[in-house]
């Protein structure tokens, strides 16, 4: 009778983003489960987007709803798409990468360094720049795992440490070239099919991947379960070390990846290349957080966050041409997402009432709904 | 149940007879129920000026739960009547403080160890400022030396407490508990200060205590350790099942006398373990086990025996279950052996690999996974089983072993797609139990595998385990809580101060036998045969 029966049950959560209610259903039929499917709480960024694009083609009749503008979304945004899933698969087992951005610079000056200065092919220069990204992602996992350092500023302190290599090799200009504009190498990320460039492609794979990965295998359950309560997984058998020192790995290459596409689309390499990425990526993978899988990182939520902040940026540039309004955007749209999910508030009643039948049960004792953090939904 | 209250006099007390007669604190007709579980049942406590008065009953008895009450943790139903130096006070509802001179030392002390002593009484007493508002800090070292000082364990007020020896933060958080009482009537409640400290240190808390007393404050001491009772207390409480058994002055009694109080009459558990039948082969064995407080713990465990492990709190058992399944997080020595598996021994810094299936103490924080499923949680360990073509995870099949599982051990859920987090205590512990026994093990380990779960439940679980033993799997129960061992183990291994005192088999395990040999009074039962 040392404690009471509902402070056993709390639940540790300490995530930003909201608990998830598991999709199984139990029973129910397919009418139901679409709705529940294209639910608000579900898809929201889905309406907060159609919304979007609502806005910008009464703003900017002329030049917003064209396929011009849907190209330049997808192509202009697919490098930012493979940063964003660079970091879902440590943010499923809460691990911050916060190098990925600098790693994405690394590639891109180290490729165009070596087609440019040391005159290599594109296979060798690309391998080099990888090989470059895997030792990133190495050094991140002996860091972040073996050393037991925290991932937040250890991934900073490693970023810190990769951009000194970055001016180490370009003195801090852009690396340019005949080299990087001539055909194979260009063809990487300009080659088009009807517009739409091959890094969407890249992107798509990118997505499929880690969507399988995180769904459908055991690794992914491992992950989640890592990233939601270490200590009980790994009582449970899972090898927490060493799943988050692979996701180390991952986002170290998927973003060294995204920065050979990027020199390959702007013909140079910058040592300056992944900065704007960094919060946009957080923004995409915390704000698809809330999205198809509620309170796990996923694939096709970041996805969807990518495209719903690519469209606001593309709209906002068409329709003004102030410069500090896309940060401003990004801004504002991580922060919404993140207080509707995380923060203190929640949504009105009649928003959070839609849960999924099986969990409103009244003959279960719910122990856990004194609990503020169980009832925030979008 | 009637309780007997001998009134005696006590030292410490100051000749004026008006005063000294009227108890510093009186409390009457106190009860708390939590749902359907009733904690305490109308429990009567006072205590008289200048006197350390000792509450003392087994693991659940609701010594914590009256504790928390008064600190007004949790409010009592309403009845309850309570007074301090005669001026009365509310139980009634939670709040931060109930009185001025009613004052707390938690058994966790509540210090911030990376601070220093100067700094932990200021949290609790507020900084001493200037007129520009930045702190006068040679005021406050001045003010902490004076507080601590009277104590004289030379405690440097500016270093950070974790650079501090245990007893020295005890005292450091008396100290910060009595700030600002100087000379008053009062209470000082101290919730077993002793768990925290080694054995040598016990003894200069005690003085300190005393110098306490003998300052005008009363004391109440809670405890489960009946040495201390002796070597300090003026009187004692005893309280058992949440009601008070005995008011006794300590000089009345003696350690058997005590012990009897405390266990009560044999209890009759309606739950009873059944005998292991068949040859006792054994399914583990453990040898020299060194762990945290464990100094070389060795047993073998036979198919079908419930063993239980207790011992009080700090004693080391609750670390055994960790250390034999290679999930003990520190330095640990000692071997492990699965005979029916392997002839050879494993090291136990290896034993993960032998993929013991531990069934936690701490169930929110290293139990279950909150924000997963009820069927996310069962199959964990399990995914391996649940493997198709690529890599890709079965979820036809995870659906329906998570149905089977959920039916065998009787799960009450909404459905296999709840969160974990909407069960009952008592049915989350069933899916942790399920995760283990579906991974068909030769032995289960249990830490502490009832707390938190209410009575009906409790059966349930111990229905579930006996049955596992009768098919001859071997079950390590580590447990605090006596009703857990008596309603299970056909075998029990006492730990005291990190070594084996004591076995008690089948018929000799009784509350009274179990609470002998945690305590160390074993020798008067002896006496008596």
């Amino acid at each position: 009778m040392t404690s009471t029966p509902t402070r056993a049950a709390e639940p540790q959560t300490t995530s930003p983003d909201l608990p998830a209610v598991s999709a199984v259903s139990a029973g129910g039929t397919l009418g139901r489960r679409a709705t529940a499917a294209l639910s608000f709480r579900n898809v929201g960024a889905v309406y907060v987007w159609l919304l979007i694009v609502v806005l910008f083609s009464v703003w900017v009749p002329d030049t917003f709803p064209t396929v011009t503008t849907v190209k330049q979304v997808l192509n202009g945004n697919s490098v930012a798409g493979l940063v964003a899933l660079s970091v879902v698969p440590p943010l499923a087992a809460r691990v911050f990468d916060l190098s990925v951005a600098f790693t994405m610079s690394l590639t891109s000056v180290l490729t165009a360094h070596f087609l440019v200065s040391s005159g290599f092919g594109p296979t060798t220069s690309i391998a080099l720049a990888m090989t470059a990204a895997l030792l990133v992602g190495v050094i991140n996992g002996v860091v972040v795992v073996m050393l037991r350092v925290d991932s937040f500023i250890a991934t900073l302190a490693t970023g810190a440490l990769i951009q000194s290599l970055i001016t180490m090799v370009t003195n801090d200009s852009s690396i340019t070239g005949v080299q990087l504009l001539a055909k194979p190498f260009s063809s990487i990320a300009q080659l088009d099919m009807g517009g739409v460039t091959l890094p969407v492609l890249y992107l798509l794979l990118a997505a499929v991947a880690i969507w399988f990965l995180l769904e459908h295998t055991a690794t992914g359950r491992r992950l989640y379960a890592t990233g939601f309560n270490e200590n009980a997984a790994r009582l449970q058998g899972v090898r927490t070390d060493r799943l988050r020192f692979m996701t180390l790995v991952t986002s170290a290459l998927l973003s060294g990846f995204a920065g050979v596409v990027f020199a390959s689309s702007v013909g140079s390499g910058s040592p300056t290349a992944g900065t704007p990425y960094l919060l946009s990526a957080y923004a995409a993978a915390f704000v698809g957080a809330t999205q198809l899988r509620a309170g796990r990182f996923n694939a096709w939520g970041t996805v969807i966050a990518v495209l719903l902040l690519g469209t606001g940026i593309t709209g906002l540039g068409l329709a003004t041409s102030a410069q500090w309004a896309t940060s401003l955007f990004t801004g504002s749209v991580l922060i919404i997402a993140l207080v509707l999910t995380g923060g203190r508030i929640s949504l009105p009643a009649v928003l959070r009432r839609r849960r999924s039948p099986s969990v409103a049960d009244p003959s279960v004792p719910a122990v856990a709904d004194g609990v503020p953090t169980s009832d925030k939904e979008v | 149940m009637h309780a007997d209250t001998s009134t005696e006099t006590w030292h410490g007390a100051d000749g004026t007879s008006d005063e000294a007669d009227r108890p510093v604190l009186r409390v009457s007709g106190l009860s708390k129920r939590f749902g359907g579980t009733q904690a305490l049942t109308d429990v009567d406590l006072d205590l008289a000026h200048g006197e350390i008065h000792a509450l003392i009953g087994p693991n659940g008895s609701g010594k914590s739960t009256l504790i928390k009450i008064l600190a007004g943790y949790h409010h009592a139903e309403p009845g309850a009547v309570a007074e301090l130096d005669g001026e009365p006070f509310d139980l009634g509802q939670v709040t931060g403080s109930r009185h001025d001179r009613l004052r707390f030392v938690h058994q966790e002390l509540g210090l911030v160890n990376e601070l220093s002593a100067t700094d932990n009484l200021a949290l609790s007493r507020g900084f001493a400022r200037t007129a520009f508002g930045n702190i006068r800090w040679s005021e406050m070292e001045r003010r902490t030396t004076e507080l601590v000082e009277r104590f004289g364990l030379g405690i440097d007020v500016r270093r950070p407490l974790a650079m501090a020896t245990p007893v020295q933060r005890a005292v450091v958080a008396i100290a910060a508990a009595l700030q600002g009482w100087e000379g008053r009537r009062g209470v000082l409640v101290l919730d077993e200060p002793t768990a925290v400290l080694p054995p040598g240190e016990v003894a200069r808390l005690f003085d300190i205590v005393r110098e306490i007393r003998d300052a005008g404050a009363s004391v109440l001491y809670v405890s489960h350790r009946m040495d201390e009772i002796f070597a300090l207390a003026d009187r004692v409480t005893v309280i058992r099942g949440g009601r008070r058994i005995a008011t006794r002055a300590v000089s009345e009694l003696t350690p058997r006398s005590l012990a009897e109080l405390m266990a009560g009459e044999e209890m009759e558990t309606e739950h009873r373990p059944q005998e292991p039948s068949g040859p006792a082969e054994a399914v583990m064995e453990v040898r020299d086990l060194c762990a945290g407080p464990l100094r070389g713990v060795g047993f073998d465990l036979a198919r079908g025996e419930r063993l239980g492990i207790t011992g009080l709190v700090g004693s080391g058992h609750e670390i055994v279950p960790y250390a034999v399944c290679g999930a003990y997080r520190g330095p640990v020595r000692g071997t492990v052996r699965l005979p029916e598996r392997s002839e050879r021994w494993t090291d136990v810094k290896d034993a993960a690999a032998l993929a013991i299936p531990l069934v936690p103490a701490d169930r929110a924080g290293e139990g279950v996974i909150g924000d997963f499923s009820v069927a996310e949680n069962l199959t964990l360990p399990l995914l391996d089983r649940l493997r198709a073509r690529a890599g890709r995870l079965h979820r036809r099949r995870e659906s329906s072993l998570a149905e089977e599982w959920i039916q065998r051990v009787g799960v009450r859920t909404a459905g296999r797609g709840a969160r974990i987090t909407t069960l009952s205590g008592g049915n989350q512990q069933k899916v942790v139990m399920a995760r283990c026994l579906a991974q068909q093990p030769p032995v289960l380990v249990l830490c502490e595998p009832t707390a938190g779960v209410d009575i009906a439940t409790r059966l349930q679980l111990y229905d579930l385990i006996e049955r596992q033993a009768a098919d001859g799997m071997g079950v390590i129960v580590s447990s605090s809580d006596t009703e857990d061992l008596l309603a299970l183990c056909t075998r029990v291994l006492v730990v005291r101060d990190g070594r084996i005192v004591k076995e008690i088999s089948g018929r000799d395990i009784t509350e009274s036998a179990l609470v002998h040999a945690m305590e160390g009074t074993e020798w008067s039962l002896e006496g008596t045969e």
